[in-house]
């Protein structure tokens, strides 16, 4: 019986193990029967929009809704400019069409590497608009190691992309792996109050209307879990910030209209493809009764964390051991 | 911050019409469901301003076949 059952498995032997791609290391899924981190996002869908909005009006529509990725962009290269460094490349991952890749002066950077899943994004805005030379890869940003070296970066900037990312400990995670020891880390995303108007007007909107509610607006990550899975993923020396854009809009369609046009569209997996009129104008009222302006416009807020991690080196400054210190703290206050 | 839009009247969607109408033609009903919402909104419940939207959905629906009419004369 038992030298039966042996032989049956050895007839039926479980396939070789395939690797598992590094990202699906470090992250448990939520769902325990799958293998892989937790599918929250769709990225064929988000490609497909993304390639949509560079196209639409010959990308006019999506040089008109920069507006955020700009101001943001402008924010995080002062943060750069405060590393008193002088780079050969960046890498700027998820780097659209280069918001913040444009506003490289050579004084910073030779070089500017932007990675980006959309083509039509990545090779939007024509080499001219950069100071600095500028190299192109078209690959998914949540598979880094496939394209880059491990080691091999000064420098890796991501500016507003990290939040459709479905493995984000796992992406961190390589990240680190593709700085040298030393590397800087340098990141903004989007925190979870980024929309909460839209968020909880289309949420009122749906329980009134039609008595449940589905995701429009995707789950985001928070200023400590940044801390966190940065800690996790294996960098020091950690800076973490919590910043607002507001934006003032004439009404929630002109919003919806620009987050179309900025790529920015639902790509929850399961998500629901349509939203019932009635239920757009039901929230459209709420959103101006629940959070308008007095002059009738209705704000939408931005929060941006900003991140600065740093991959270990032996070079680095390190904190002294615990009771080093020679000067008593109440001789100097 | 306040984004500048190009927006050229002769580019209207049906549904950029539509989002007139609730926004513009609209206010006064639009505002008063609003004002309903804001007041049960710790517990809201299907249909729990029915009638409020009840006028809101008469008032766009009589916008919108107005423009139709409107449209039918004007070609």
């Amino acid at each position: 019986m038992f030298s039966g059952s042996a032989a049956f498995r050895q007839a039926v032997r479980w396939p070789a193990p395939r690797i598992r791609p590094y990202a699906s290391l470090s992250s448990s899924p939520i769902n325990p029967g799958s293998v892989g981190p937790y599918q929250v996002f769709d990225r064929h869908a988000k490609r497909l929009q993304k390639d949509r909005c560079a196209l639409r009006d010959g990308g006019a529509r999506s040089r008109t809704v920069d507006y955020v990725r700009d101001e943001v962009a402008d924010r995080m290269i002062e943060r750069l400019l405060d590393i008193k460094r002088k780079f050969n490349t960046i890498l700027d991952v998820g780097s659209g069409p280069g918001h913040f890749s444009k506003l490289l002066e050579p004084d910073t950077t030779q070089k500017v590497v932007m990675l980006e899943s959309s083509e039509e994004l990545l090779h939007r805005d024509p080499d001219t608009e950069f100071e600095v030379e500028v190299e192109r890869i078209h690959a998914d940003e949540e598979n880094l190691l496939g394209v880059v070296e491990r080691n091999s970066q000064e420098a890796v900037v991501s500016c507003l992309s990290l939040h459709w990312v479905n493995d984000l400990p796992g992406v961190l995670v390589q990240i680190k792996e593709i700085l040298q020891p030393d590397g800087v880390f340098l990141g903004a995303l989007f925190g979870g109050d980024t929309l909460f108007e839209l968020r909880t007007a289309l949420q009122l909107a749906e329980m009134e209307r039609e008595g449940g509610i589905s995701p429009h607006i995707s789950p985001m990550t928070d200023s400590r879990d940044m801390s966190n899975l940065l800690g996790r993923a294996g960098f020091t020396l950690l800076t973490v910030d919590v910043d607002e854009v507001k934006v003032a809009y004439p009404s929630m369609w002109e919003l919806m209209e620009d987050l179309r046009d900025m790529g920015e569209s639902n790509a929850v997996v399961g998500r629901r493809n349509y939203i019932h009129r009635d239920t757009l104008a039901a929230a459209s009222a709420i959103y101006k009764e629940l959070h308008g302006h007095e002059d009738g416009s209705v704000p939408a807020t931005f929060q941006i964390i900003y991140v600065i991690g740093w991959k270990p080196s032996p070079k680095q400054p390190k904190p002294l051991e615990r009771g080093a210190g020679k000067t008593n703290l109440k001789e100097v206050l | 911050m306040y984004p500048t839009s190009v927006k050229s009247n002769s580019a209207l969607t049906p549904l950029r019409r539509f989002a007139t109408h609730t926004t513009t033609t609209c206010s006064a009903q639009a505002s008063a469901y609003g004002k309903c919402i804001l007041a049960t909104y710790m517990d809201v419940r299907k249909d729990a301003c029915k009638e409020e939207f009840e006028k809101f959905g008469v008032c766009m629906r009589e916008a919108v076949c107005m423009q139709l009419v409107r449209s039918i004369f004007h070609s």
